[in-house]
């Protein structure tokens, strides 16, 4: 399973899913860069820090699981490598399980990235506007929690957005599904029926006022999520690629 | 001996249509098998189940003694394919895209430089596969087919894109290969006269349906010679002729006799010839015609006839 993960690991190199794994967080960073400059009076670090977990949870997170899903597909997809990769000697299911794990560890990757970068553009604000420095405690575990959730709980819609992608291929049922979602997601967040809608999960993680919600989201998001994706490795594993 | 490759009446069906229909196949070891028919008469088909990428809707398929179906693994790991989408990255070089395959298949690093000698890609191996002409992919296909040495390799159509240089160079380099490597080769094209000059056996595929199988060699003995002519006069070269046992047909670019199979024509052709000119037919030219695999292939693969063919046995 080693060999198969890092040949998946080799080939995003050079490769656009690597230039979306660094843009994405970047532009929540580059946002809260220009949203706190324009600030006149100083506001507390969790203001910052948790709408910046926020617009990643509800909006750009979606995105980004869409756009990378449908660019580690197209890998395989644009040269038409199945049956290259299918004809060798080796379980097909890791095939598509290594593809997931490297799926899920882009994304956790992103979403310390949103952090990260977050503090790095608050700290690079705050250096020019010293005046601006976030008030109250910069509590790191606190949000890397809440992180952790929010990537957690987006298990479910990764598993779907990734069989999408594989399943078929062209790109357009994946976008389509994936921009769909991501839509319901944006126009409907604070929608109790959310918390049963994949892509709105990961933003249930921030509704503190209600924890059943969050709890159901987490539970459905994570439990159910990794049940789909141990389906959806097995459907792509068995099926015939024409 | 146990054939490098053999089916059993595989079939597969799409549907309500029969892709490829009880074909039974024994591709000797040691061979260069080519595997012949137009486009959609099921040479991807069956190569696909050969592969084990598809499964078939009844019959069997051995790799080496091993059933496609019940061992996919142990089947896989004796075969190297060169499959019609070569299915590169693009983004990175030769030498890393066989080096994935080379990792996935858990072989020795000093691998790749093997196999890339072997095609004569090493001065490019460090390029990106975005930069490659198709003939070097092609070889840089067939350099990853060769990893790990299998016994058998699966070669669909791997002329390919090629210029002429290219092809001669992957004619002498298939030729060669059983004799180099221990390889049995199973290669589809569509270059009859390519295939000709390569395989030691063939196999035509028509409709789904294995029409003719064997040694190229014994097909062209066991056929019937044919002696070509052109004369002023063919109506009287037939009735000269007449006595003769053969079958004669005419064309706008002369006249065909053709023997019964096992007739030797340098007997026939001075008879023939003396013949005619004693009859005062003006003959222009006259010999043995080889039977080529082209024509082979087009008798094989001709659809059956509404009535019965009339050659005019005189």
């Amino acid at each position: 399973m080693l060999a198969v993960l890092s040949v998946e690991i080799r080939k995003l190199n050079r490769s656009l899913a690597v230039l979306l794994a660094v843009a994405a967080p970047s532009l929540i960073a580059v946002f809260t860069f220009f949203n706190l400059m324009r600030g006149k009076a100083p506001q507390p670090w969790e203001m910052w820090m948790v709408s910046s977990i926020g617009i990643w949870a509800f909006f750009m997170l979606p995105m980004s699981v869409t756009a990378l899903t449908a660019l580690v597909a197209h890998m395989e997809h644009g040269p038409k490598s199945w049956d290259h990769l299918r004809s060798l000697p080796l379980p097909r299911w890791r095939l598509y399980a290594a593809k997931a794990m490297v799926v899920l560890a882009v994304v956790a990757m992103m979403s310390a990235a949103t952090l990260g970068l977050t503090w790095g553009a608050i700290t690079l604000a705050t250096t020019l506007k010293p005046n601006l420095t976030p008030t109250g405690p910069l509590d790191i575990a606190l949000y890397a929690t809440t992180m952790g959730k929010v990537f957690l709980a987006a298990i479910l819609m990764v598993a779907i957005q990734l069989w999408t992608a594989l399943r078929f291929a062209s790109f357009v049922p994946a976008l389509v599904l994936g921009i769909g979602g991501t839509f319901f997601s944006v126009v409907a967040t604070s929608a109790k029926a959310g918390v049963f809608f994949p892509w709105q999960m990961p933003v249930n993680m921030l509704i503190s006022s209600q924890a059943w919600r969050a709890n159901t989201a987490l539970g459905l998001g994570c439990g159910l999520g990794l049940v789909v994706m141990a389906l959806a490795v097995a459907h792509l594993a068995r099926r015939e690629v024409l | 001996m146990t054939a490098a490759i053999e089916t059993e009446a595989l079939t597969r069906c799409f549907g309500r249509h029969r892709a490829v229909d009880a074909v039974s196949m024994t591709v000797p070891d040691r061979a260069v098998y080519g595997f012949l028919g137009r486009n959609g008469a099921g040479k991807t088909t069956t190569l696909k189940m050969l592969l084990g990428l598809i499964r078939p809707t009844s019959g069997s398929a051995r790799i080496a003694g091993i059933d496609v179906a019940r061992d996919r693994l142990g089947a896989a790991r004796r075969v190297g394919a060169l499959l019609e989408a070569h299915g590169f990255y693009a983004n990175l070089t030769g030498r890393q895209n066989l080096d994935l395959t080379r990792t996935l298949l858990g072989l020795p690093a000093t691998e790749v430089d093997r196999v890339l000698e072997v095609v004569e890609m090493s001065p490019n191996a460090r390029r990106r596969v975005s930069d490659y002409s198709l003939g070097m992919r092609q070889r840089l296909g067939l350099a990853r087919a060769m990893l790990g040495a299998p016994p058998v390799l699966i070669l669909d159509e791997p002329t390919n894109g090629l210029d002429p240089d290219g092809i001669a160079d992957m004619r002498r380099f298939l030729r060669d290969l059983p004799a180099r490597t221990g390889a049995t080769v199973l290669l589809s094209s569509h270059l009859l006269g390519e295939i000709e000059q390569i395989a030691t056996h063939v196999g035509i595929i028509h409709d789904g349906r294995l029409v003719l199988e064997g040694e190229l060699a014994r097909i062209k003995a066991d056929l019937a010679p044919e002696i070509a002519l052109r004369v002023d006069d063919v109506a009287r070269a037939t009735a000269v002729l007449k006595p003769f046992d053969l079958a004669l047909s005419s064309a706008d670019n002369g006249m065909t006799a053709r023997l019964r199979p096992g007739d030797d024509p340098d007997a026939a052709v001075p008879a023939m010839t003396r013949a005619l000119v004693e009859a005062g037919v003006a003959v222009v030219a006259i010999g043995a015609r080889a039977r080529s695999l082209e024509g082979i292939y087009r008798e094989a693969s001709a659809p059956a006839p509404v009535t019965p063919s009339q050659p005019e046995f005189v």
